[in-house]
């Protein structure tokens, strides 16, 4: 029972964590089997597992490496493109079950993704505080532009790229893959919940293992005090580096679910805004704390949709909404509220429990 | 050649930007020996660790580290190699559990690959279980093995003092570093804080360079005493030669006033 009660307690509680996703998406599922679901948030779901995972992904930076990146909307592009290429590849070249698309082309997404990052990350995480975020902003713009003056097709003789200019004529039954700021247009949108609550509880196992082990132990020493963490003989960049590469990943693949849940990709959608928009999920959720980015992306996803009704106005009303929700999440005395009845709270339950030991 | 000594140091010296900070410095420390390292305030004691750690890099001389010239070490292959230190100004990995801020320098000796970690195999439980245990062992030292569980920035403030000294013995050195290991201890604390240190160095075998201002700490426990006054080594002895040497007085307390 005690041992119940520190799994709860401990901010960070893997299985509490794995226990909320898996059921709120075994409700979401049953409440869309079941046609209880509006289209509206069905077709939600999707996206909202992407942000998650993306939040998930930031968090690994900011809240476990504890540095600031403002580029992770360019990895997600980077898995968005690769990705969503190599399925659009694929079904050109006939393999037809979907399935084997999405996770042929996740996994790809996720493998070109930690490659770039761990490339960007040689120069990146020589920088520390604001100068890494400048250059990781910066690097979202470089991924932004390249992507979007970037040229592919496919035909029978095979790929053709170029870049800034379309360069190249496609045969009759050819297919352009990425034609410039146009992006990928009629992609079959082939992502699933399924696919989200996977590659969700793909990143949740990750990081907690990551976490709970030599290696998560030495990125947190280095967050808490790099030159300490030096002087047990722990090798900063080496151990920063690989944190940042499977973060990379994360972000890739789910740039790529997210990608083929609509019918066309534009580079310019991951820009500023995005890298800030999950940057918010992470603050608003708490640095570190995975539930807590969980719970920001998703009711930061459905609180747009769910102001649709004050029209222009939307966009103000959800700002404040932000405002408020975290003013009142770090006020000091709603906190001390807060603490007091959950130690009233617990008191009582062990007051029960050592009144049902002596009735024993 | 071999030589007898965990750390030898040869006409050490520093200069930043003109100003020698430490010059021609000079010490051997045998194994299990206490040595102390002594002098006014900015007389360059915590620049010689950070000499020894290769936080600087040295301008001159020599660092042996049991007879191994120490040139193109950096801070942390210097760790594996058997230095370990501790900080004037505490810096544990305040975030971290008790247990967590030793078993993390104990990363070294640990061999489980992160996809052996990712994936839960049999050698992550062995090497975690292990070093857990050696970790409350460690804990042991000091009296803090029920404290495992207690994030560390929360501990009072001579236990994390303490943190520090086992954090550093995890990392099983040849040579501990201590920067003013009683700084802001009371009396009793201090006196508990002299004991353990003749108790690491008898059971662990290890020489031991400390930097103090509580004299009663460094006549108590050291063996040798250097002075350094403005980067430069004024004295070297045993701690009854140093008490009565009238340069390290001078240094201390002032010339006396011709008459």
């Amino acid at each position: 029972m005690k041992k119940l009660k520190n799994l709860v307690k401990s901010k960070n509680n893997a299985w509490l964590t794995y226990a909320v996703v898996v059921i709120a998406y075994v409700i979401m599922a049953s409440l869309r089997a079941s046609g209880n679901l509006s289209s509206k948030m069905s077709g939600m779901l999707v996206p909202i597992c992407a942000y998650v995972a993306m939040a998930l992904a930031l968090n690994l930076t900011v809240g476990i490496i504890g540095e600031l990146s403002l580029g992770h909307a360019g990895f997600m592009s980077i898995g968005a493109f690769a990705g969503t290429s190599l399925i659009v590849i694929m079904q050109y070249n006939g393999v037809a079950s979907p399935t084997v698309r999405l996770v042929v082309g996740m996994i790809f997404a996720a493998v070109v993704t930690a490659v770039c990052g761990f490339l960007i990350g040689i120069p990146v995480l020589r920088l520390r505080g604001d100068y890494l975020a400048i250059v990781t902003l910066a690097f979202a713009e470089i991924i932004k532009s390249l992507f979007a003056n970037m040229y592919l097709g496919i035909d029978e003789t095979g790929l053709h790229f170029s870049i800034v200019e379309k360069k190249f004529e496609l045969t009759e039954t050819g297919r352009i893959i990425i034609e410039g700021a146009m992006g990928i247009r009629s992609i079959t949108k082939i992502s699933t919940f399924l696919a989200g609550f996977i590659l969700v509880m793909i990143c949740l196992i990750v990081i907690f293992n990551l976490m709970q082990s030599r290696t998560g132990r030495a990125i947190m020493a280095i967050r808490d005090n790099r030159i300490a963490a030096e002087s047990i003989g722990i090798p900063v960049f080496k151990y920063k580096i690989t944190a940042f590469t499977i973060s990379a990943a994360m972000a890739g693949a789910a740039g790529c679910l997210f990608g083929n849940n609509y019918s066309s990709l534009v580079a310019s959608k991951f820009n500023i805004d995005t890298s800030i928009l999950i940057l918010v999920f992470v603050v608003l959720g708490g640095q570190g704390n995975m539930l807590g980015s969980i719970i920001a992306a998703t009711a930061l996803t459905v609180l747009p949709e769910a102001l649709r009704s004050f029209a222009d106005y939307r966009m103000l009303v959800y700002a404040i909404v932000l405002i408020v929700v975290m003013l009142t999440t770090n006020n000091p005395q709603l906190k001390a509220l807060v603490s007091n009845f959950k130690e009233k709270f617990s008191k009582k339950k062990e007051g029960e429990s050592a009144g049902g030991l002596a009735n024993e | 050649m071999s030589s007898n000594y965990v750390l030898e140091c040869e006409n050490l010296g520093i200069v930043f930007g003109g100003l020698a900070a430490v010059d021609q410095f000079n010490i051997q420390v045998a194994p299990k020996e206490v040595a102390g390292l002594i002098g006014p305030n900015g007389a360059g004691k915590t620049t010689v660790f950070n000499l020894l750690t290769k936080v600087y890099e040295p301008t001159s001389g020599t660092i042996k580290l049991n007879g191994k010239d120490t040139k193109g070490e950096t801070t942390v292959s210097l760790s594996k190699a058997g230095i370990a230190r501790t900080f004037q100004n505490i810096r544990l990995f305040g975030n971290l559990s008790v247990a967590d801020n030793v078993i993390a320098a104990m990363n070294q000796s640990m061999k489980y690959s992160l996809f052996e970690s990712t994936f839960r195999l049999p050698r992550f439980w062995k090497e975690e279980k292990a070093a857990r245990e050696k970790a409350l062992e460690l804990l042991s030292i000091f009296d803090m093995q029920d404290m495992a569980d207690v994030k560390s920035s929360s501990l009072p403030y001579g236990a994390q003092r303490r943190l520090e000294i086992t954090r550093a013995l995890a990392t099983n050195p040849s040579l501990l570093l201590l920067d003013e290991p009683a700084a802001g201890m009371n009396p009793a604390e201090t006196a508990e804080l002299m004991e353990n240190i003749g108790k690491i160095r008898d059971t662990f075998g290890i020489a031991i360079l400390l930097i103090e201002h509580d004299m009663s700490l460094v006549m108590g426990v050291c063996d040798q005493i250097t002075v350094l006054n403005f980067g430069q080594v004024i004295a070297h002895g045993t701690p009854a030669e140093i008490q009565s040497n009238p340069v390290v007085i001078e240094a201390y307390l002032g010339k006396k006033k011709e008459e």
